[in-house]
């Protein structure tokens, strides 16, 4: 009821809020900057910025690389957190689906870390609780001593008939690969559905998960096809994008890298999503073609959400640009820390 | 033959007619400005509490961008003034 007295206002507020939380992100000129700088210059430089508490806060447990890495995933996720408290209505609901992502990236990284022997204190420091699960029940999990534990721990989870059926297979191969793939794909099935269960702005939703399913299936395509392994193209596409799997699992196969865009490209009926393809015709190698699509997505993304303002776009929007800022700031002292050439460093940003 | 004291009454009833449509009228321009005003102000001040949450600094811009919408108000109110003076 208060909802519908008030009106679009709500929405209005927090689009407005998270633009500008957007325009407070880092700019590239800054990245640029901090290529230059030494580690402790730039954990000094970020303490600047949004990231002072949680740098305060860590500084007497970690230093160096670490307390930049740790500190940058809490700040993550007390942001997406903040971001979901924020969202009314709708928003909250497409927000909360959104961000169920993180589950499924703790989930694995628990499993991954205990069947490698990893102390649970290490494994705590790379979580980033910014989903459904929370930091105690990521915490509990964490503490389980064996596979199966962990995984009966996830009961009453959406995560749990997904991780349930794949798990031993996992374990037998010793490769979270397939789980990991088969829990993308139910992320993105369940989001299409929350998109077209009839909740209004399901279409703009919908517009922006079929936007990062095709580009995260471009992006799967070529990491295959510079792999060789053309033949497995359908289990690694994810169904529900504007381009059909059926399309992307016959143009894997072809050799020409100008035929696959121009097949693409008629089945695209989305301008943007054409532009998209277009970009694979660079002739760089994949790790550059896929940075390119994913700086295209994001750019694409902001353009929707300049379409639809009072949508759930903006938060969307807000969420990705926030998770490559920690991306980025990541791959610079990672980098650092390895001593790599700035230019080197720069080949991995997303700016 | 019209009676003079029926004549002077229906002006009077006239005059008194046309002095209540004037109230009528000034109330409605003042009401009707100020509900339109209302809901063009709803969206921008909440654009405006929200951008000034996040960055105090745009306080004095998001007040300005907030308050051009009681011009039409201010219409209204000339408007009810010229009707009633």
């Amino acid at each position: 009821m208060a909802e519908v007295m008030a009106g679009p206002a709500p929405y209005v507020y927090v689009a407005t809020r998270l633009r500008v939380r957007k325009a407070k992100l880092l700019r590239p000129e800054e990245y640029l900057r901090m290529l230059n700088m030494s580690l402790p210059e730039i954990t000094r430089y970020i303490e600047e910025l949004e990231y002072k508490t949680e740098i305060d806060e860590l500084s007497p447990s970690f230093s160096g690389v670490d307390l930049l890495e740790v500190a940058l995933s809490w700040n993550l996720a007390k942001e997406y957190q903040n971001v979901l408290a924020l969202a009314p209505g709708t928003m909250h609901a497409f927000t909360a689906a959104y961000l169920r992502r993180w589950d499924i990236a703790n989930i694995l990284t628990v499993l991954r870390g205990r069947t490698q022997g990893f102390g649970a204190g290490k494994i705590k420091e790379v979580l980033i609780p910014a989903g459904s699960l929370d930091r105690a029940a990521l915490d509990r999990l964490v503490t389980e001593d064996s596979p199966e534990r962990i995984v009966e721990g996830l009961r009453g989870s959406h995560l749990y008939p997904v991780v349930t059926r794949e798990l031993s297979a996992a374990l037998e191969s010793g490769s979270f690969a397939r789980l990991e793939n088969e829990l993308y794909k139910q992320y993105y099935a369940d989001l299409v559905r929350v998109a077209r269960s009839g909740i209004k702005g399901g279409y703009e939703f919908l517009q922006y998960i079929q936007l990062e399913i095709d580009i995260t299936n471009l992006q799967n395509l070529w990491r295959l096809r510079e792999g060789g392994a053309t033949e497995e193209v359908r289990e690694f596409m994810i169904s529900d994008g504007r381009i059909p799997v059926d399309e992307l699992d016959r143009v894997a196969r072809l050799d020409s890298v100008d035929e696959i865009v121009d097949s693409l490209k008629k089945r695209a009926n989305l301008e943007p999503l054409r532009e998209a393809i277009e970009e694979l015709r660079c002739g760089c190698p994949v790790r550059q073609v896929e940075s390119r699509l994913t700086r295209f997505k994001l750019d694409l993304m902001d353009r929707m959400s300049r379409r639809y303002p009072f949508s759930v776009s903006p938060v969307l929007v807000y969420l990705e640009r926030k998770r490559y800022e920690v991306y980025n700031l990541r791959a610079i002292a990672r980098g650092k820390s390895a001593n790599l050439a700035p230019e080197r460093i720069q080949e991995y940003l997303v700016i | 033959m019209v009676d003079v004291s029926t004549a002077v009454m229906t002006v009077e009833m006239i005059e008194a007619s046309q002095a209540g449509l004037k109230a009528v009228g000034a109330g409605l321009a003042v009401g009707l400005t100020g509900v339109g005003t209302g809901i063009a102000e709803m969206s921008i001040g909440a654009a405006a509490v929200g951008a000034t949450a996040e960055n105090r600094d745009l306080f004095g811009l998001a007040l300005i961008f907030t308050v051009i919408p009681e011009t039409i108000v201010i219409f209204g109110l000339v408007v009810a003034m010229l009707l009633l003076f």
